[in-house]
């Protein structure tokens, strides 16, 4: 146990250190986007004389190193300023919900993806090359192939059109808030799922076929045990290994990439709200967008990383020979 | 035959491949009695450990197999496998060769043994608990209570190996199949099991079916031995009758190929086989020795079978007694005597005070301070276990890594530094040959490319022709033909992969190689060849060698001058024969014994070495081998490096232990 909290610390310094940088050069790429700030938001009729203002007041006139100072200070603060576009605005209202639907969105895709994923290619593992193994890969390859736009128009097509049992967006009714309205998850979280099935099932199966073909399995079956208490006891934990790696990669893109599936559906989340203040040049909710993304991205490794060592007491216990 | 506990009849195993069906076991019986012992001895490719598959019903899926396996007179071959998981682990329990790959990585070694008992004796967690540490305290390994709560990579090779035989003895089982279960582990430690081997006989009454390449081994634990050759067994017999009188061509050349006790190189060659073991198709008729056999006649292609030649003694060759087959104690070749080879007294290779500290906050001791010298023109072979530093040794005299500290000199200068400092005249005077040739070459590149690579860019000979010509000249000299130039490392055996890296290394004639175990990941018979092709390259070039090995028969085969190597130190050093013979070190003592002897009349008692290893995270103190020492002097071993001892101009010993009174 004290490895493992070992591990966390050593984890978390340079999860800050990732987080110092990473979020210079998010600012200093937002900085040199093409475009003036303060007449994308006045629009082309404004003077000169509000722009100068506009300017002053957002302190655009400032050096960039004086500016990203400032602006780590307010985050650290719990102060993500307020949208250029959507003036007066605080960021803060606008993300924190968006925040919570994508984190909503996100875990049930996981709920069903992975366990999903997993148990198919375990069993596809098993029976390498019987016809549950060729149906299971059919599938994984199909839905890998197909990409999250015509997979959504496609549940579209069956769902609410043709079965007319699932609303066409997802979007929130005013005044409503998300759990009332869990319906609309279920589309979004399918096609997502469409889009992860491929990868993590193919993955867990030619980790299964590999550690069912190693010398300890072998052995195992050699001491008379049980095949299925093998795969369960003997050989899932260690095919985990690779398939968890794979998900825990894919956590941030879960997390925050999903412009496509959210635009499709019109979603409200993360996403979406990117999506929309790149389109505005919404410079001050650009740079707290892709933070948090970022934040999420380290995270998610790390914690990838900790239940890696947890799995693996090669790692947990490294250099401790006896 | 009631009273047989294992009863093979003509078993046949057949593999399915693109290319055609491969016969891997042909038409095999073998019986086996209560509380009996058979060896299975041949080279890899032979079918041995097939056949011990194919008695556990264990085979892959394009297997297909015919006969039948009568244990206790039920059929195994017919059986479910549910009906199987009755007898694998309960009644027949098998050991296999690689300790470390065969244990769960990701389990205690508690659970793995805990689990056998439940499943097999129906015992809950505790009982279980209790006989897995009886089992363990069974195999002599200390602190069991401790070790089951390790992972298998927190153990070393030797106990892990240990626990794998306690895991199989859990339900006292009738049989017991070891499939080369001593290969990967120094001789020290081998000679630990086998004794175990030993006792847990008599203790269990069980049988043991022990595959093995190496004939030493097989004798310690057989009665009888059992000779395969591309699946079929060639001869059998009683191991003292077998090994006095081997009659199948096959047993004669394997038994002759190995370098014994006492044999070396000014006298003998070593009998080499040619060829090597071809896969078989299912239709292939006649004797499988025949391409191999030195002796072959028309017969061979055809007609042969088993043939009694002694009591209960078979060999399945119908010359087995032809006159034109001399006796075994001529088989091997004699040698003309060549001139007494005379070494030059200024030294090529002078080390000093060499060491090397792996890491930096979490150090490794690999080497702690070596001096030696190697006369120009001589071999020097440097023994010892795994992890003693010998290769560490090496590869800084090859400049792989460069020293901690100390000094190497070469031919004067000083070459204490890493390969890229080092100029290419000197990187084209010390060459190296490394374990594994299938590593060592580049997949790539054809053969070609490989041995004028080092040419183009040491020698800079620039054209593409007078390469070429050197290139075949190197190929001829290592016995192998034109046609290999444009072949790839892949299309060829594990001997003639090995010879490439020998024409790679000494096509530009270096001053100095380094021989990094070169032969032991071939079998006995490529061994033999490439030893003896060493060792004429060596006369002929009058090169020096630094030739690393932990088989001290090997050492002794090449070596003119031992240096004894144990945790990063010298032990001892001395000239070939001072070293073989008394006063030894006792770790050189230790190690001698522990050679297991070929010859059935000749066995020995190895003296047990207790403990460990020193831990080589520590910073060493006092005689390295203090721990384990049977000739222990007192405290002094502990806390002082011993003194050295020089017992004659080119002998001597670091050791507390005073030589002058025997």
């Amino acid at each position: 146990m004290k490895k493992i909290l070992q591990l966390i610390t050593k984890r978390m310094f340079s999860l800050i250190i990732t987080l110092v940088v990473m979020s210079f050069i998010i600012f200093l790429l937002v900085e040199i986007m093409p475009g003036d700030v303060a007449q994308m938001i006045l629009g082309q009729s404004a003077t000169e004389e509000s722009l100068r203002d506009l300017r002053e007041s957002m302190g655009l006139n400032d050096s960039v190193i004086r500016r990203y100072v400032t602006w780590v200070g307010n985050v650290i603060r719990g102060d993500l300023g307020t949208s250029a576009y959507m003036r007066n605005v605080p960021i803060n209202d606008l993300l924190w919900r968006r925040v919570g639907h994508s984190l909503i969105l996100a875990l049930a895709a996981f709920i069903i993806f992975v366990p999903l994923s997993i148990v198919l290619g375990v069993i596809a593992g098993v029976k390498e090359k019987k016809w549950a193994d060729s149906l299971i890969s059919f599938f994984g390859l199909a839905t890998m192939a197909l990409p999250e736009f015509v997979s959504g128009v496609l549940l579209i097509i069956i769902f609410s059109v043709q079965l007319n049992i699932l609303p066409i967006v997802s979007i929130i009714p005013i005044g409503e808030t998300l759990m009332q309205n869990l319906e609309i998850l279920v589309m979004p979280a399918l096609s997502i799922t469409f889009v992860m099935f491929g990868y993590v099932s193919r993955m867990q199966r030619s980790s299964m076929i590999q550690v069912m073909n190693s010398d300890y399995v072998r052995a195992a079956t050699l001491k008379g045990l049980p095949k299925n208490y093998i795969i369960f006891r003997h050989a899932l934990k260690n095919a985990l290994l690779p398939t968890i790696t794979i998900i825990g990669m894919n956590m941030g893109w879960l997390f925050g990439g999903l412009v496509v599936v959210e635009t499709l559906f019109g979603f409200p989340g993360m996403g979406s709200l990117l999506m929309t203040a790149i389109k505005t040049r919404d410079v001050p909710l650009i740079e707290a967008c892709v933070l948090l993304i970022t934040i999420i991205y380290a995270l998610s490794t790390m914690l990838t990383d900790i239940l890696y060592s947890l799995l693996n007491p090669r790692i947990r216990h490294q250099g401790g020979q006896s | 035959m009631k009273d047989n506990l294992l009863e093979i009849n003509n078993l046949n195993v057949d593999f399915e491949t693109f290319d055609g069906t491969f016969s891997a076991v042909r038409n095999v019986s073998l019986t086996l009695g209560n509380n009996d012992s058979i060896g299975i001895i041949g080279e890899s490719g032979c079918g041995k450990s097939t056949m011990a598959f194919a008695t556990m019903k264990y085979l892959a899926k394009n297997a297909k197999s015919s006969g039948s396996i009568l244990f206790k007179d039920k059929d195994l071959l017919s059986m479910s496998e549910r009906e199987m998981e009755q007898y694998r682990g309960n009644r027949i329990a098998m050991v296999f060769q690689n300790p470390y790959s065969s244990l769960n990585p990701s389990l205690t070694i508690g659970y793995q043994l805990d689990e056998v008992s439940i499943f097999h004796k129906k015992l809950d967690r505790t009982e279980a608990r209790k006989a897995s540490i009886e089992a363990l305290q069974m195999m002599n390994i200390s602190e069991p209570q401790r070790v089951v709560r390790r992972y298998p990579h927190q153990i070393s090779g030797g106990i892990q190996q240990r626990i794998c035989i306690a895991m199989a003895i859990l339900c006292s089982p009738d049989l017991m199949i070891l499939d080369e279960p001593t290969t990967a582990l120094d001789v020290t430690t081998e000679a630990v099991i086998l004794d175990s081997l030993k006792e847990l006989r008599e203790k269990l009454n069980m049988s043991l079916i022990y595959i093995s390449h190496d004939m030493g081994v097989i004798n310690k634990v057989a009665d009888r031995i059992v000779v395969m050759y591309n699946g079929e067994i060639v001869e059998h017999g009683p191991k003292e009758q077998l090994f006095d009188h081997p009659s199948h061509p096959y047993t004669r050349a394997l038994i002759n190929c190995m370098p014994r006790g006492g044999v070396v190189k000014e006298e003998t060659m070593l009998n080499t086989i040619n060829g090597y073991v071809k896969r078989r198709g299912n239709q292939d008729v006649g004797c499988p020795f025949a391409d191999r056999c030195e002796k072959r006649n028309a017969t061979c292609e055809n007609t042969y079978g088993m043939r009694v030649v002694g009591q209960s003694h078979m060999a399945a060759c119908d010359r087995a007694y032809a006159t034109d087959i001399t006796d075994t104690k001529h088989l091997l070749k004699e040698k003309p005597v060549v001139e007494q080879q005379v070494f030059e007294d200024r030294p090529l290779l002078e080390i000093d005070n060499l060491h090397k500290i792996y890491g930096s906050r979490r150090k490794v001791y690999a080497v702690n301070g070596i001096a030696v010298s190697v006369a120009k023109s001589s071999v020097l072979g440097v023994v010892g276990e795994s992890g003693c530093g010998k290769s560490t040794a090496a590869h800084m005299v090859a400049g792989l890594y460069k020293p901690s500290k100390g000094s190497i000199l070469f031919d004067g200068s000083d070459i204490s530094i890493a390969w890229n400092k080092r100029s290419p005249d000197m990187l084209k005077r010390i060459q190296l040959i490394f374990q594994n040739p299938g590593n060592s070459l580049n997949p790539s590149h054809t053969i070609e490319q490989i041995i004028g690579r080092p040419m183009k860019r040491l020698m800079h000979i620039h054209s593409a022709e007078e390469r070429r010509k050197k290139i075949l000249e190197m190929l001829k000299k290592v016995d192998l033909g034109s046609d290999y130039i444009k072949k790839k490392p892949r299309q060829l055996s594990g001997g003639e992969q090995q010879r490439v890296a020998i024409a790679r290394a000494l096509s530009i004639s270096p001053d100095l190689v380094v021989c990094d175990e070169p032969t032991s990941a071939l079998d006995v018979s490529v061994q033999a060849s490439v030893l003896n092709l060493l060792n004429d390259l060596q006369q002929e070039t009058n090169s020096t060698y630094l030739f690393i090995s932990h088989d001290l028969n090997v050492i002794n085969y090449i070596s003119d001058y031992i240096m004894v190597m144990y945790a990063g130190k010298i032990c001892e050093y001395g000239k070939r024969d001072e070293i073989m013979a008394p006063p030894f070190h006792p770790y050189t003592e230790a190690l001698l014994s522990s050679i297991p002897e070929t010859d059935p009349k000749k066995q020995k008692k190895p003296i047990r070495l207790g403990g460990q290893l020193p831990d080589p995270g520590k910073k060493p103190k006092g005689c390295p081998f203090a721990g384990r020492c049977h000739r222990q002097v007192g405290d002094i071993c502990y806390k002082e490096f011993p003194p050295m001892v020089r017992l004659s101009g080119s002998h001597y010993i670091y050791c507390h232990h005073n030589f002058s009174e025997k």
